[in-house]
């Protein structure tokens, strides 16, 4: 319990005081000069990420993750898609950095997220996506294109025709005759606030874990064939690592002097998030002084500005160096 | 065909490296998720199930129209396959007829093994996501829907515990009819006829019997034989994830 000066002792117990007044009881938790939230968490303060790869049998990669009480399991299937059953084929750009359009025509990376799991009182299972699932899934979604975190070479299944000419001179040039078309299914075990964070952080481990088989395109039969020895089988080529954090600003009452009196939480956790009306979600790529920002999302509430701004930007590049730990080793 | 293997007639193994009569490893977890009343997770080999039980509580429908079932607790069951489940990915309907069967197997060997007359007008749920299939997965469910029950302190009688068995196979050179194999996986499943056998406590009481294929008459009596064994057998490793989670508050 916070102890502020004059205090009255409780005739009801802490749960309780949360449930029927929530907002005064995280206010006094937070009032005090070294504030501490209901969590017992610093306000800076982000849950240490618990991870697990490769732990699902039938994905080529997989990754379960935990962020306090809430957990999150991802599993990735590769799966082929024939350039002749595609409607308009695209032509692999030269330049490498430049092929998200074919990721994104083409839907060569489909995320998929699920809420309705009994994760939480709030989704039962058995209804249909919720609209905070769906949006859940068009960010993620956005995300992955606007990074540019898989390679659209490494999703390419190419084919050298033989040479049908004596011309020495001549190349012959590979062409694209499948794809690999990743399904990013991620499901919630349990929901405990930040549902953002758990998922993006499931996904980007999933697909460091993920391996594709060597394949081959065969003229003869006409399709993939793919080569189950599993030392011949390739990591996708990341580009980068971009990690996502995310904040709510939680807005207390005006205190003697009449300020407005408000705090932004890192991490929120299912009860903070009842209670914040105001939500920043910032993703960066690399530690602190040399990151680069990938996306800033920010909704409701007038408290956060750019002096905020810019201390958010600095935890969230701490955070970096959290999540930089505990998916590399 | 999993019993065509030179390994199988001539050292009995299967593919796995098993013999007829070796159940895959079993591992179990209670009590996995703090928000839930009640959760398990299992794992049968590579079958994967993770059960969140929540209840009693009081029913959607409110408890004043009730008729018959308002004397007693209503169980419902869901059922969820994660889309990297199966071999190949395919979203599962909610309303599948296969999964309702199954929800509906459950809910009904649950009805009788709960003892719900102490919970009259009230609603047990329970969810089961399937994280990854490997056979037997009827079973597995059976098997973490008892742990989760457990876990949520829902009374009953004893535990419900289930395992697949097939037919054995006959072939020329096992002129005595062979062993059934007991506790499948996806492979065996998909190329023998088998049957999923529950039983409730450690004697002979059969509460769940399924059997979707053909086999000849006289070799269900030895199937069912060695499933109920094999259900003793779960029995027994269900029991100690449970009394090893209660060490905890000793």
């Amino acid at each position: 319990m916070a102890t502020t000066q004059s205090a009255p002792t409780l005739t009801f117990p802490r749960p309780i005081f949360a449930a029927l007044s929530p907002s005064p009881f995280l206010q006094a938790h937070l009032a005090p000069k070294n504030p501490i939230r209901a969590n017992a968490r610093a306000p800076t303060e982000f849950r240490k990420p618990g991870l697990n790869t490769g732990s699902l049998t039938h994905c080529n990669g997989s990754a379960v993750v935990r962020l306090g009480n809430t957990t999150v399991v991802c599993g990735v299937r590769a799966e082929v898609l024939r350039a002749e059953d595609v409607p308009q084929p695209i032509d692999p750009k030269a330049d490498e950095e430049d092929d998200v359009e074919e990721i994104d025509t083409l839907r060569l990376l489909v995320p998929n997220v699920e809420l309705s799991t009994g994760s939480t009182p709030t989704f039962l299972p058995g209804q249909a996506p919720s609209t905070f699932a769906q949006s859940l899934i068009t960010r993620i979604r956005s995300l992955l294109l606007s990074t540019r975190l898989v390679r659209a070479k490494d999703l390419r299944i190419m084919y050298t025709p033989p040479r049908t000419t004596e011309d020495e001179d001549e190349e012959v040039q590979p062409e694209v005759k499948a794809y690999w078309t990743l399904y990013i299914d991620t499901m919630f075990i349990s929901l405990d606030g930040d549902a953002f964070d758990a998922a993006w952080g499931a996904i980007l481990a999933a697909l460091r874990n993920t391996m594709l088989p060597a394949s081959d395109w065969d003229q003869d039969l006409e399709m993939v064939l793919c080569d189950d020895d599993v030392k011949k089988a390739r990591k996708l080529e990341l580009r980068g690592l971009p990690v996502a954090a995310t904040f709510a600003v939680f807005q207390g009452e005006e205190d003697e002097e009449g300020e407005d009196r408000s705090w932004v939480l890192s991490d929120p956790d299912a009860f903070e998030e009842g209670v914040c009306r105001e939500s920043v979600t910032i993703v960066v790529d690399g530690k602190k002084g040399s990151g680069k920002i990938r996306r800033i999302e920010k909704s409701g509430g007038t408290v956060v500005g750019r002096e905020v701004m810019k201390g958010l930007i600095r935890r969230s590049e701490e955070r970096w160096e959290e999540w930089n730990a505990v998916l590399k080793g | 065909m999993p019993l065509d293997t030179s390994t199988y007639s001539l050292a009995l193994l299967r593919l796995d490296g098993r013999r007829w009569n070796e159940l895959r490893r079993l591992h179990a977890q209670i009590s996995t998720q703090a928000a839930a009343d009640g959760s398990s997770y299992l794992e049968m080999g590579n079958t994967k199930v993770l059960c969140t039980v929540s209840g009693p509580h009081e029913g959607k429908a409110g408890g004043a129209g009730g008729g018959p079932r308002s004397t007693q607790a209503k169980i419902e069951v869901e059922i969820s396959f994660a889309g990297f489940s199966g071999v190949e990915r395919k979203k599962r309907q909610a309303k599948d007829k296969r999964t309702s069967e199954m929800s509906h197997t459950l809910t009904q060997s649950l009805a009788a093994l709960l003892l719900t007359h102490l919970y009259p007008h009230s609603t047990i749920t329970i969810h089961l996501s399937i994280l990854s299939q490997d056979g037997s997965l009827l079973a597995a469910c059976i098997n973490a829907a008892t742990l989760a029950l457990i876990d949520a302190g829902i009374p009953m009688t004893d535990y419900l515990c289930a395992c697949t068995t097939a037919a054995p196979p006959t072939s020329a050179e096992t002129e005595a009819g062979g062993d059934p194999l007991l506790d499948l996986n996806g492979q065996e499943e998909q190329e023998l006829p088998f049957l999923t056998v529950a039983t409730v406590g450690k004697g002979h009481a059969v509460s769940v019997l399924i059997m979707e294929s053909r086999v000849r008459m006289e070799k269900v009596e030895g199937m069912l034989a060695v499933g109920v064994e094999g259900c003793k057998r779960v029995r027994e490793i269900l029991d100690k994830v449970v009394k090893e989670h209660g060490k905890r508050f000793a």
